[in-house]
């Protein structure tokens, strides 16, 4: 499946990225490393994970044309 | 648009009546929360003015967050730039309106305005109004949909620095 994934904050300045495609995504697990490997930089930030605007405890099952956002902690206000 | 029996906010189910309407052209937009740039007097004054539309209210309260000079070491802060997740922003915002409503039903609307962009020292980055029947709800209302602000709002903030450098911050949750 496709998938979109979005960098908020201080993650989309370290990655110098705001959004990337991924195509032949299996799971979110897969996701997840592969966004790993090609960002090593955001493994010094703490994230949470929205797909398609929720943020997600678990690891969810994605559907092809998902939107997943790597978001730091929030600073609204 | 909210539910009332109170004859007076009946006026509000309007479809044109909204202070948003000052400022935002789109009708789509209606209810949107994020402003580009700093919240102006004219904003504050297009909601405040809404007050007066209303006979079925009896209190409101006003929470207005400001950019602050911060002093770190030898910096000052001189703005503030803040970002955000757009669609899920909006999303949260209409989740924090729509649990005051049905936590205090005493309050009958929940306005909230948040900049994304760059808000100087000393302007407005945020406003929230809400308005209901007596002032406890309101009072109590306002102050939790700040709360609620700060820990479920897709908001980014990083401040700018006199000498140009910047850091992100983070909101501390009490």
């Amino acid at each position: 499946m496709e998938i979109q994934i979005l960098f908020f904050g201080v993650l989309a300045e370290v990655t110098q990225t705001s959004f990337k495609h991924y195509r032949g995504v299996t799971s979110f697990g897969d996701l997840k490393m592969r966004v790993a490997d090609d960002f090593p930089e955001i493994a010094h930030y703490n994230f949470r994970i929205a797909v398609n605007n929720e943020l997600v405890n678990e690891d969810p099952v994605l559907n092809d044309g998902d939107e997943v956002a790597y978001m730091p902690p929030f600073a609204g206000g | 648009m909210i539910e009332s029996g109170s004859r007076g906010w009946k006026e509000h189910k309007n479809p044109n009546f909204s202070p948003h309407l000052e400022y935002k052209i789109d009708t789509e937009m209606l209810r949107k929360i994020l402003v580009n740039g700093p919240i102006t007097q004219e904003n504050i004054s297009s909601f405040l003015a809404s007050i007066y539309e209303n006979t079925g209210t009896g209190g409101h309260s006003v929470f207005i967050g400001q950019v602050r000079a911060d002093i770190k070491g030898a910096n000052r802060v001189k703005a503030i730039e803040y970002s955000s997740y757009e669609k899920m922003a909006e999303t949260e915002a209409g989740k924090i309106r729509e649990s005051i409503l049905a936590e205090f039903n005493d309050v009958k609307s929940v306005e909230i305005l948040h900049s994304v962009g760059i808000v100087k020292a000393g302007e407005v980055s945020l406003f929230v109004l809400v308005s209901a029947v007596h002032r406890h709800h309101a009072i109590s209302a306002c102050s939790k949909v700040v709360e609620m602000i700060k820990a479920t709002l897709p908001v980014w903030k990083k401040e700018i620095f006199e000498d140009n450098s910047t850091m992100w911050k983070e909101n501390s949750l009490a």
